[in-house]
């Protein structure tokens, strides 16, 4: 919904959002233009604003881990493994190291699913739809492999306060490696086509550059800020749960542009691969869980996690109740959407979607039920349906048909 | 007797046409970006949803359908109505995920109004967290087919819940 | 490469002039407890220094009996997190503006204006910028005592 152009003074406001072909997600901006040069711009977020720092403070441990989980649908696992994480530490408890590999396993799979949506979107932002449709028929691998771990395709309730709650099969890690080997040869050729492509190269070589001096003052964080130079990866500078064990490799770029956020993603991908394949290959025998107490004795931490988008935050404290007294999160979108209205300075009107986009911005940061009878009586959903229930692949073929 | 027959034969076309091809518009009025991910889902390769005639659109103004996602917040609710209030007649309202159903996880928060029915009158609920592409697909092909079939609306934003409490696809024409 | 430990250590030198209090809550981390007044000059020095950048600030409401509140800035430096703690009180909370010294803080003050309603004196812009425009005024969502029932009566007017 782009509303008319206001005019204030000598230049031209022009307002973008919340609901915009763009994005998916709501973001108010406005572009300060003169002609079709941008020179100032700012942001209005709170679309998605739910309330949720607040609701924390009203409920319990547990409950908070599922809450948390749906601050973002694309980082989930990020978000509980991060919470997960610090409540641990509160209560003095480890999680058993079996359940840390896995927590790394499902992290990496899910910083995959991320890069991937992010290359399809970045494609159709560029224009170049058949990268957008191909990445997003390859990615549904990885959603494939979640499922069959988890049960869910977004939402995999993975952790546990004190472990996680599924374990990897045998059969399962076969099926892993055949994901990543399909998986890491799409993937070769999309940084071929990525490096190649003179059309793409012609809408994301030069765009939106941001120096590293740029990078560091304004706090560039994650890939975009790897991109240009910036040596910072939580998963390396503090190393948490199974990356003691499991290093991953820093990706640098030095071009500092959208083509260095590309490269940078698409190499990210890659060594993702790689950690899960030895991550499977390794996981260490033991338990999945451990004794984790109701109540959290007081105090304070801080938890640090490298989700797909960059570092994630969070402080809890706790007053010793069976509720939190305070958890600050965040999110690392925040961090680049302050490059994104510096970037957009001095850059053509034009380029806005390629540039917001580029950061892989996030604003948002019980059922899984469907019981469906068969064709021909009524359908319906929730758990409170009896009668026959299709089988998946019937619910599949009734569906794709 | 003439003008009748007009009227039914324009008015078959029409339902005929809009069965066809329906618009879609996508709003997410608070959600963490679950849903909207499974919906994208939909358009691409392995679930195709443009196969049905279903087009994913940028402008309220083309849409026949409002897919909507996530809880209302406080801030989207002028904004999701705004949306409303743009696309032309007629229009249905398809919502997808928990959230958007009651308000799931995000029920009670501060800034939350609750499920999108509301604001705004539901033609179909698809539940799940999220739902599957293919529950979504499904949702909406229920929709369609019941447009040749009118029936009461399942819910209007004065009396909230959902008619029945099966909150699935069952839909309804929307009285011109 | 300075271990964290000694990480720790020379960021606790370089703000020793404006220490009130300082804590070692957990391993990897200090807590610093400086004066609104010298928020500034201790934000400068880490900065100069290149220790880390700061990740995060949160606001924290003690509640109404403690009367107070606090500003925590989040620095990380690797494993390091150095948090340097002002206390307000909580009846006129004023905090000067870092956004001089670091411009993302921007983000970071708008929202503890408008959740906590702290003063954040020479901050470029304090709009909100996570509630909503008809946003009730003087209600703090984030502060112990928040009450809803001025956004319920606000639902109830919508009808």
């Amino acid at each position: 919904m782009t509303q008319p152009v206001e005019k204030k003074g000598d230049r031209f406001i022009i307002p973008i959002g919340p609901q915009h072909p763009a994005l998916k997600e709501p973001g108010h901006f406005e572009f300060t233009v003169d002609g079709e040069m941008v020179t100032d711009a700012t942001v209005r977020l709170g679309y998605v604003h739910r309330g949720i720092e607040k609701g924390v403070e009203s409920r319990n441990y547990v409950q908070n881990l599922y809450m948390l989980e749906r601050i973002c649908g694309i980082c989930s696992h990020t978000h509980a493994m991060v919470y997960a994480m610090g409540v641990e530490k509160l209560a003095g408890v480890e999680a058993p190291p079996r359940a840390q590999a896995i927590r790394l396993i499902v992290a990496e799979l899910e910083r995959i699913h991320s890069h991937m949506l992010w290359l399809g979107v970045a494609a159709h932002e560029a224009g170049f739809d058949t990268l957008f449709m191909y990445s997003w028929r390859d990615r549904e691998t990885v959603m494939d492999l979640l499922e069959a771990l988890s049960g869910n395709r977004v939402n995999y309730s993975a952790n546990l306060l004190g472990g996680v709650k599924f374990d990897i099969t045998p059969d399962q890690v076969k099926d892993i490696l055949e994901g990543m080997a399909f998986l890491e040869e799409r993937n070769r050729h999309y940084l071929e086509v990525v490096m190649n492509d003179m059309l793409l190269l012609g809408r994301i070589r030069g765009v939106g550059t941001m120096s590293k001096a740029d990078a560091e003052r304004l706090g560039a964080i994650g890939p975009t800020g790897r991109a240009s130079g910036v040596a910072r990866d939580v998963r390396l500078d503090a190393p948490y749960g199974a990356y003691r064990t499991f290093k991953p490799v820093l990706m640098l770029a030095e071009t500092g542009d959208l083509e260095g956020r590309f490269n940078v993603r698409l190499r990210e991908i890659m060594d993702s691969i790689r950690l899960i394949r030895e991550a499977v290959t390794a996981l260490p025998e033991g338990e999945l869980t451990t004794r984790m107490p109701r109540r959290i004795k007081e105090g304070e931490t801080v938890s640090r996690v490298e989700a797909p988008r960059g570092e994630a935050f969070y402080f809890i404290r706790s007053n010793g109740s069976e509720m939190p007294d305070r958890i600050k999160v965040r999110t690392p979108t925040i961090f680049n959407m302050a490059t994104v209205l510096t970037l957009a300075r001095g850059h053509q009107l034009a380029d806005m979607p390629m540039i917001l986009v580029g950061i892989d911005p996030c604003f948002s940061c019980n059922d899984r039920m469907v019981s469906l009878k068969r064709q021909g009586e009524e359908a319906a959903g929730g758990d409170a349906v009896a009668g026959p229930v299709m089988t998946w692949n019937e619910f599949r073929k009734a569906v794709m048909r | 007797m003439a003008t009748s027959l007009l009227d039914s034969i324009t008015a078959g076309l029409k339902t005929w046409a809009r069965v066809n091809s329906p618009w879609a518009i996508h709003f997410n009025s608070g959600s963490c970006n679950g849903c909207d991910i499974e919906i994208l889902a939909t358009l691409t390769p392995r679930y195709d949803l443009e196969r049905f005639g279903i087009k994913l659109q940028g402008s309220p103004r083309h849409a026949d359908v409002l897919i909507c996602t996530g809880p209302v917040t406080r801030q989207a609710h002028d904004r999701l109505l705004r949306i409303y209030e743009q696309m032309p007649e007629p229009k249905f309202v398809v919502a997808v995920g928990s959230c958007a159903l009651s308000g799931g996880v995000f029920e009670g928060l501060y800034n939350v109004i609750g499920g999108i029915d509301q604001v705004l009158p539901v033609d179909a609920y698809v539940p799940g967290c999220p739902p599957r592409p293919e529950a979504i697909i499904d949702g909406v092909a229920k929709l369609l087919a019941s447009l040749s079939n009118p029936g009461p609306k399942l819910s209007t934003p004065a009396s909230g819940a959902p008619a029945e409490s099966a909150p699935a696809a069952e839909v309804a024409e929307e009285v011109v | 490469m300075m271990n964290t430990e000694e990480l720790l250590a020379a960021a606790g030198a370089l703000l020793e002039p404006w220490t009130v209090e300082k804590t070692t809550p957990e391993e990897g981390r200090v807590d610093i407890v400086v004066e609104a007044d010298h928020l500034i000059e201790a934000v400068t020095a880490l900065v100069n220094a290149k220790w880390g950048y700061l990740s995060a600030l949160t606001g924290l409401d003690l509640g109404p009996e403690a009367g107070r509140m606090e500003a925590l800035y989040h620095f990380c430096h690797y494993a390091a997190v150095l948090t340097l703690r002002v206390r307000l009180g909580r009846e006129t909370p004023v905090l000067p503006t870092v956004c001089g010294v670091i411009p993302s803080t921007s983000f970071f003050e708008r929202e503890l204006s408008e959740m906590f309603g702290i003063t954040v004196e020479g901050t470029p812009n304090t709009d909100h910028l996570f509630l909503p425009d008809n946003w009730p005024t003087d209600t703090y969502p984030l502060r112990k005592d928040f009450d809803a029932s001025a956004l319920r009566a606000q639902d109830e007017n919508r009808g």
